[in-house]
């Protein structure tokens, strides 16, 4: 195969999707390869703790495009392919199967890998991590009879998938090393909310705590932990965060945090791109790491328009994620590896509140909302500006934050 | 539901009452329901419009998003769509907002259970 006019995209996650599409719809002629170890037309994740283990939509309202899709935009979609070899002089990516294809430009979106554990027992049946389509489908399968269920790491996936399995009723312990979970990205006020919420709903959440073993015959029975508990169960979840996938390696290429890119999402290695989650970048100045949908969507679409006309657009965009846990909807802008103080707008107690992390400056860092959607856009706007504001002002509701960002203005 | 009094010949059976004109200023969203659907109504460069209050790409009700002239962007993954037709300007929907007929008239807001 010689052709140097292509463009070959690693990982066909929500980052290559996104990215192939926007290379072809902002002009770009050549050949577009759009490859991906999984063997599943592209989907989308976040249904697959949430929506699609309780069965609300199927399969096929799970994949990120319809599969005439690529067909029509003219992507080379390859499937169950695996990279092996990158050669940054000759232009050239190996892949498993044998193949060899030439590139003009490269884009990295092989998104991060599951962290795992080591536990004594692990390999009985009934243990899952939650990564991929096949390893949600198996999970679902197994959980249809289940009564009893353990979730290690309440982290986001732990905590929607806690939600999800109750939802079915399903008695759901969580197992967390940490006092308090999250602690360090919403803080303690909000992390005790996360706690009381899942409470209220009958899960069960064990903190300070870690799984050692599990028992049982051929499938899981028991959870033991090392503070010598013993918890009763028929399926494991295992859900102790990711990391940056960079397996795919280069001698020139920058690994810090994940493929380090600059603000136009080019790696230190010429022609060769990294976008999403598998990448780490510049954000107000200094280099971040997110593992979010709606980066990994924003990202992609940035670096595509440079990979097309190079450094055309900065990236720019304020992390966002979004999470649905017990009927209700949280929202979280901004980055903020610390703060200085939180200001709370509205009321934990009735479940409807705005939390800012504010810096020294009283410029607002980040903020977690909390089934207050009307609050989002002004947020973003907010943390986006990045300019001083009144915390008192802030906190009171009967100013409105549209109101407050017209005065900083 | 209140009714104006007298009866404008714009105004047929399909039609509910809103708000008020006064209620619903330049850039404003109001929520309302014409049977099981959700409509949103919002005042975009001077004239009302009416939507599907829900957002096409995943629930999310678009009364707590913004209207910005005739830009409408939803308050969760942040679709935009054209009030005015209901075409979407900006993913990730990819399916347009169906619109309602939305009418001043009397001094107030009204939308009709018939497509725009």
């Amino acid at each position: 195969m010689s052709d140097k006019n292509t463009t070959v995209i690693t990982g066909a996650g929500i980052s290559g999707v996104h990215a192939a599409e926007s290379l072809r719809k902002g002009g770009y002629q050549g050949r577009i390869v759009l490859m991906d170890r999984d063997r599943q037309m592209p989907y989308d994740r976040p249904p697959l703790s949430k929506e699609w283990i309780t069965g609300e939509v199927d399969e096929s309202s799970v994949l990120l495009r319809d599969p005439a899709i690529y067909e029509k935009l003219d992507i080379d979609l390859k499937l169950g392919v695996e990279v092996t070899d990158i050669d940054s002089v000759r232009k050239t990516i190996d892949t498993k199967d044998g193949s060899s294809y030439e590139w003009e430009k490269l884009m990295l979106a092989t998104g991060s890998t599951l962290r795992t554990l080591s536990i004594a027992g692990d390999d009985l049946q009934g243990i899952f991590y939650l990564r991929r389509m096949a390893d949600a489908i198996a999970m679902k399968q197994h959980i249809e009879h289940v009564k009893d269920a353990v979730i290690i790491g309440a982290g986001f996936i732990g905590a929607e998938l806690a939600s999800s399995l109750s939802q079915l009723g399903i008695k759901v312990t969580i197992v967390e090393m940490a006092s308090y979970p999250m602690e360090n990205i919403v803080g303690r006020e909000v992390s005790e909310y996360f706690l009381d919420l899942h409470r209220r709903n009958g899960v069960d959440v064990i903190t300070e705590d870690s799984v050692t073993q599990f028992n049982g015959e051929t499938t899981v029975e028991e959870a033991v932990t090392a503070e010598g508990r013993r918890i009763p169960c028929q399926a494991v979840i295992i859900g102790v965060g990711v990391s940056p996938n960079t397996e795919v390696s280069h001698p020139q290429l920058e690994v810090e945090g994940g493929y380090a890119v600059n603000e136009y999402g080019e790696t230190s290695v010429p022609d060769i791109y990294a976008a999403g989650d598998c990448t780490s970048w510049p954000y107000h100045g200094s280099p971040i790491h997110v593992e979010h949908w709606d980066h990994a969507v924003n990202h992609a679409k940035t670096v595509a328009q440079n990979m097309i006309q190079p450094q055309s657009v900065p990236y720019t965009y304020t992390p966002y994620f979004w999470s649905e846990q017990h009927g209700s909807r949280f929202q979280y802008f901004g980055h903020a590896k610390r703060w200085s103080k939180t200001v709370l707008r509205g009321s934990i107690e009735s479940n409807t509140f705005t939390n800012f992390y504010l810096n020294d400056q009283n410029i607002v860092q980040a903020a977690f909302i909390s089934n207050q959607s009307k609050n989002a856009l002004p947020v973003r706007r907010m943390i986006q500006q990045q300019k001083a504001i009144d915390p008192d002002a802030l906190a009171d509701e009967s100013v409105a934050l549209k109101k407050m960002q017209r005065r900083l203005i | 539901m209140q009714h104006s009094e007298g009866t404008n010949p714009a105004l047929d059976d399909s039609y509910i009452y809103v708000c008020p004109s006064s209620e619903l200023e330049e850039d404003d969203l109001i929520e309302c329901e014409i049977g099981t659907e959700t409509i949103v109504v919002g005042r975009g460069e001077g004239n009302v419009y009416a939507a599907q209050g829900i957002c096409t790409h995943a629930y999310s009700e678009l009364v707590d998003g913004e209207l910005d002239g005739t830009c409408l962007t939803c308050p969760l993954h942040f679709a935009c769509f054209d009030i005015r037709d209901g075409s979407v300007l900006e993913g990730p929907a990819e399916t347009p907002l169906r619109i309602y007929k939305a009418i001043e008239a009397d001094g107030s807001v009204w939308v009709s259970n018939e497509r725009g």
